[in-house]
């Protein structure tokens, strides 16, 4: 099987070797600029003078080995063969007097692109190549024991935490929930009225505490559903702040609380969510 | 209160702080001590531990001062951390560069120096906190703006932005000998013509080409 691959590109990557191996090196590139620097560099070719019509031959081969793998090749890679194929039919037509931009080489805007893109691509390395904390090095943090209001941090931070939290809700009472038949009515404000009564009795409440306070109810997935959206929304009108504690790399791990908020707006809570449809 | 019993109070800050603990607050909780005063004494906690052989030492990061494990530790503490590991690919690189170097920018901005989609990219970058978002800019479509954290100083071990790598000119990157070299400036006072400028191959500050 080594031998199916007669290509020049499959010969670049390395000669005889799996096709699976190909894919693997395929995969380096970050993308089509990536893939030209590569061309332009294996080529020994000046990037301002690109030999257009031979990188454009190449880069085909890349691509059309890309779909021979059968590797998912991302439209990006064929924008930019086309973009190639432009810029080889432009650079045969001969200058005319009468076009305004005669003068411009159809290269430009590429060359100023692969030149932007090659100075990240080396900064990038810069960075990775740094020590790295959490790498290279490791920091010696206290945790943030019990998080202060201080270090609240703003809901949009931990969404994805706080959504997580609420699938191991579901998930704890999943098989009440699931042939719950009877239509119990459950009202979204109803549920903010219990979250905001819980936090006046308690500082601070554990998010998935929320949904086991209340004694004698069945937990039905409407209700936590029901009481989810309520804590969304008491978050929203800023009477309640949901925070997590901080991991020793300083990242939001851990247990996510509720408090209720300081200030004006706690108080005028129940004003707010008489108005809440 | 002497120098070492201060010195003492400041080690015991650096170690117990949550993140990294600038001279300011150092100053501001140790009684009698100036902030240069703290700066100095963390200098000598440093050496200190440097003449006797610890496995960790003082950093200057994101502003403030922290204790790290020395690198020839690395191997032994990605054993105690393997549970998650920090693991940085090429695209999250770029991706980070081009934000911390154009912050704040949009996502179609990273996309257009990259050459690829970035948005799951992104994505994950803001879930690792390295980077954040910075408000939206007020064109149609009011696309987000990202910028880098707090905690992407901490992780790539900068005081602040200013010490990023220098981004290499544009003309760095092309080859040395150019056939044209550039035009001298016209003098103060002469004429400049405005419709040379709008002569310019389109709006981005494209390379001089041969």
């Amino acid at each position: 099987m080594n031998e199916t691959f007669p290509t020049a590109a499959e010969a670049r990557l390395g000669g005889g070797v799996a096709a699976n191996a190909c894919a693997i090196k395929l995969q380096v590139f970050e993308g089509p600029l990536d893939l030209l620097l590569h061309l332009i560099r294996s080529n020994e070719v000046d990037v301002t003078d690109l030999p257009i019509a031979e990188i454009a031959r190449q880069y085909g081969e890349y691509v059309s080995l890309m779909h021979e793998l059968d590797l998912d090749v991302a439209g990006e890679y064929l924008l930019m063969a086309a973009t190639l194929a432009w810029i080889k039919s432009r650079m045969l037509l001969p200058p005319s007097a009468e076009s305004e931009d005669s003068e411009l080489d159809p290269r430009a805007e590429l060359v100023a692109r692969l030149l932007e893109y090659q100075r990240f691509k080396e900064v990038a390395e810069q960075l990775g190549d740094r020590t790295l904390e959490g790498r290279d090095v490791f920091a010696a943090q206290a945790p943030g024991a019990e998080p202060s209001p201080d270090e609240e941090r703003p809901l949009a931070v931990s969404l994805v935490a706080l959504l997580d939290a609420f699938r191991r809700v579901l998930e704890k009472a999943g098989a009440k929930g699931r042939h719950e038949v009877t239509g119990e009515l459950v009202s979204v404000r109803e549920r903010m009225r219990v979250v905001m009564d819980m936090l006046g009795r308690f500082e601070s409440i554990e998010f998935e505490r929320i949904f086991e306070l209340e004694l004698g109810r069945p937990l039905t997935r409407p209700l936590l559903i029901a009481t989810f959206l309520g804590v969304l929304e008491l978050v929203r009108l800023a009477a309640v702040r949901v925070y997590q504690g901080l991991d020793e790399a300083g990242v939001p791990r851990g247990t996510i609380r509720l408090r209720r908020a300081e200030g004006p707006s706690a108080d005028d809570w129940s004003a707010a969510v008489a108005e809440v449809t | 209160m002497d120098r070492d019993a201060q010195k003492r109070i400041v080690e015991a800050l650096v170690l117990g702080a949550p993140e990294p603990v600038s001279a300011a607050k150092l100053a501001e909780v140790v009684p009698g001590l100036e902030a240069d005063e703290a700066a100095a004494l963390v200098t000598e906690l440093g050496r200190e531990y440097e003449e006797q052989g610890r496995a960790f030492e003082i950093w200057e990061v994101a502003g403030g001062y922290q204790l790290r494990t020395r690198p020839e530790y690395a191997s032994y503490l990605r054993l105690l951390h393997r549970e998650r590991p920090l693991r940085l690919s090429r695209a999250a690189l770029e991706t980070l560069a081009v934000v911390a170097y154009r912050q704040p920018v949009t996502r179609a901005e990273v996309e257009a120096v990259r050459g690829v989609e970035v948005d799951a990219v992104i994505r994950s970058l803001l879930e690792r906190q390295l980077v954040r978002v910075a408000g939206h800019r007020e064109v149609p479509g009011r696309p987000m703006l990202y910028a880098t954290t707090k905690r992407f100083l901490e992780v790539f071990g900068l005081g602040e932005l200013e010490d990023l790598p220098t981004l290499r000119e544009m003309e760095q990157l092309l080859p040395p000998a150019l056939p044209e070299t550039a035009a001298p400036p016209p003098p103060l006072g002469a004429s400049a013509d405005p419709a040379d400028a709008a002569d310019e191959p389109g709006a981005e500050p494209a390379p001089e080409l041969h």
